[in-house]
């Protein structure tokens, strides 16, 4: 066990920083959920792609680093620290890409990946239907073959990013007599394909950060099949593990929010109750929990070792620790948590828009009741109902 | 950057964990509770000599095994799973480095050998569980660690509610010292991480066991989600207490507040999960559960870390934020 950084980590962590330092925008961008703070934030996709920072997990023959997840998580955290634009490539560096690294044929590998990394061609999700949420084996899209291509029908929710994104990966049913996990695939769509209609979604913030997509007998070549015909539950476990534990929260981001509590706290520490304190240096203690059981499970992993239902506990500590954290910044502004901006609006409404997001988390990606229920039977064995 | 234990320490943590399994059983804490002084079971204490517990810090050239800090941290994990009576985990963990680390030489000899025991006191509290097995006291008094005689000390047994660990009150408990008190602070979280895990799994057998509306209890959503939330705790409190016994530093506080709520919870979720079975004296579960509540407020209590947190936290020129938990 060891827990100091190694030579050759500083010098990457320094050279991380140097770039970020001469590039990251001064201002913050607009919401990726409109269509001006998207298209800036497609422009820093293009703009890391062009320095080698885009994706840095990746191998290099995909336009990666090939880094290794620790060296991952010190970008993370140079990344936070230096307050960088949100990642509208999220879905794609850290769910499609892998997908496609472990499923897909070669050519697949050449056409997607290269674009994606490029910032090019940004990748929205398809899973959920509106009676396939928590429970996503009741999938009823379906996909038919005809000739060399899949027409798809049916209706799906909550795409994150599909409003203003270029394509969308999601589950489908291709065999019309299957049920429940077996007879579906995973199937890659262009957003702008004929019968298909996005429908935003006002959020929370009234931004459309996801939407409704009907499918209406849209043509798409059997090429863009990923995994096995009929194999798709297998396809998409893989990438639900890569989006619940690891890769879609590293503890930088939470470490950033908890430094920012803080100051936040000491700014108006004269006037808060007692009890704040011990709230806001418990989402402080939390964060660096999370930091290091992340340095852990990264060890594992770089040492060779898999991780499945892992991923569920942190999902729910990282998702619960956001929410708690966020709740104490809106006690904390008391009267002026309400406002957004302008006059009497604290860091421009960061907080509160931070509080909407974080509410998400315990849904999104698994909702927490669905995490424990995998931790009861899977982890600790208890029976299933 | 490698926090995870290599392959020979967990060789060892695992060795230790295979012996509490096989020898420390609930049985053997049963026996312990219902003897008189004839019918003591066995100390296990030369055990731990001959398997090179005692030694587990020492250096090589004094028959040491020469382990990392976190060994035994992670053999303290252990140790709380099986909720050990004997105070190997503080002699072993504490007195022994720091007796190599203040030359006394002839005291280390012996207590690796297993024929005495320097029983480490914190100055915290002045209370001392298993002090009348002890021949000399480690107590750090003007910044310096020093040895008592046991002779040279009066010790007042004091009643706690943990029926296997005789708890008493030292009349010289020193005024502490950093190198004793973290380093009981750090065994402390890891032996309170190992009750909480033990907890859970009698919980998980119970509700396998029970059943309810003919169905076993640990089948429903309201058993398992608790459960899980237990799960959680214990394995996002694990890697900090790891981290505490690998570079020391302010998660050293952060690990004792966090084992402390993850034990409580662990010890309240148990208790509900096995109903009116959890409050009796027949079922196990109260031997682990006492034990947390006893060891909670041991090597500063969560108030003493928490104000100690929050003077590091709250302090001007405090580092915080992202890339800030590891001394580097």
């Amino acid at each position: 066990m060891e827990a100091v950084f190694s030579d050759e980590q500083n010098q990457f962590r320094q050279e991380v920083r140097d770039w970020l330092n001469a590039n990251v925008p001064s201002e913050r961008l607009p919401s990726l959920d409109t269509q001006e703070g998207f298209d800036l934030h497609r422009e820093w996709e293009r703009k890391l792609h062009a320095g080698n920072w885009g994706m840095v997990t990746w191998p290099e023959e995909f336009g990666g680093r090939g880094c290794s997840l620790t060296d991952w998580l010190i970008f993370e955290e140079e990344y936070y620290r230096a307050d960088a634009p949100l990642r509208v490539s999220q879905n794609g560096i850290f769910l499609l890409g892998p997908t496609i690294m472990e499923y897909g044929t070669d050519e697949q590998k050449e056409r997607f990946l290269k674009p994606m990394a490029a910032g090019d061609e940004i990748w929205a999700q398809a899973w959920s239907e509106p009676g396939a949420g928590s429970d996503m084996a009741a999938i009823r899209s379906k996909a038919v073959r005809d000739g060399d291509a899949y027409v798809i029908t049916g209706q799906k929710i909550w795409s994150s990013r599909a409003v203003f994104a270029d394509w969308c990966f999601g589950l489908f049913r291709t065999d019309p007599e299957s049920s429940r996990h077996h007879g579906l695939s995973k199937i890659l769509v262009p957003l702008d394909s004929p019968g298909l209609t996005v429908r935003p979604i006002a959020q929370l913030d009234g931004d459309p950060g996801f939407a409704e997509l009907f499918f209406d007998e849209v043509r798409v070549p059997v090429d863009n099949l990923l995994g096995p015909e009929h194999g798709g539950w297998g396809v998409a476990m893989a990438t639900a593990g890569f989006e619940r534990g690891l890769l879609l929260r590293s503890p930088a981001r939470f470490q950033a929010a908890a430094a920012r509590l803080v100051k936040l706290y000491k700014q108006n520490a004269n006037r808060l109750s007692s009890g704040i304190k011990e709230q806001v240096l418990q989402a402080w203690g939390d964060t660096e929990r999370f930091t290091a059981a992340t340095y852990a499970l990264v060890a594992q992993v770089d040492s060779g070792a898999s991780i499945s239902s892992e991923a569920s506990a942190n999902k729910i500590f990282w998702s619960e620790m956001d929410r708690a954290m966020h709740r104490t910044a809106m006690t904390i502004m008391g009267m002026h948590a309400e406002l957004e901006e302008g006059e009497g609006a604290i860091e421009n409404g960061r907080w509160l828009d931070g509080y909407m997001f974080s509410l998400a988390g315990p849904i999104y990606a698994g909702t927490n009741e669905i995490q424990r229920n995998i931790l009861a039977e899977r982890v600790l064995g208890l029976p299933r109902q | 950057m490698n926090l995870i234990y290599t392959s020979d320490q967990k060789e060892l943590i695992d060795a230790a964990d295979g012996f509490f399994a096989g020898e420390h059983t609930v049985e053997y804490m049963r026996h312990l509770l219902e003897s008189d002084t004839d019918d003591t079971p066995p100390s296990l204490w030369d055990n731990f000599s001959e398997l090179g517990l005692l030694g587990l810090l020492a250096p090589e050239e004094k028959n040491g095994l020469a382990q990392d800090f976190s060994v035994m941290a992670g053999i303290a994990e252990m140790a709380g799973n099986a909720a050990l009576t004997e105070p190997l985990i503080e002699i072993a963990g504490i007195s022994v480095p720091v007796l190599d680390e203040m030359g006394a030489a002839d005291e280390l000899n012996a207590v690796i050998a297993g024929d005495l025991k320097v029983l480490p006191v914190c100055g915290l509290s002045g209370m001392v569980s298993h002090a009348d097995l002890a021949d000399i006291f480690l107590i750090g008094e003007g910044g310096k660690a020093r040895l008592i005689d046991k002779n040279d000390v009066t010790l007042t047994p004091l009643k706690s509610i943990d029926p296997l660990r005789k708890l008493y009150k030292i009349s010289k408990p020193g005024d502490g010292l950093d190198m004793i008190d973290q380093r009981g602070t750090i065994l402390n979280a890891s032996f309170l991480c190992g009750l909480s895990k033990r907890m859970v799994a009698l919980s998980v057998d119970y509700a396998k066991d029970r059943e309810q509306f003919g169905k076993q209890i640990g089948s429903f959503q309201a058993i398992k989600h608790q459960l899980a939330n237990v799960h959680t705790q214990i394995e996002f409190t694990r890697p900090i207490v790891q981290l505490a016994a690998t570079q020391m530093g302010r998660c050293v506080h952060q690990a004792k507040v966090s084992s402390i709520d993850t034990a409580m919870l662990a010890a309240e979720t148990a208790i509900q999960v096995h109903g009116g079975m959890g409050y009796t004296f027949e079922v196990s579960l109260h031997m682990f559960m006492k034990r947390v509540w006893a060891l909670c407020g041991e090597w500063g209590d969560r108030s003493h870390h928490i104000n100690i947190l929050e003077t590091m936290i709250l302090a001007d020129d405090a580092e915080l934020g992202p890339g800030t938990t590891f001394n580097y």
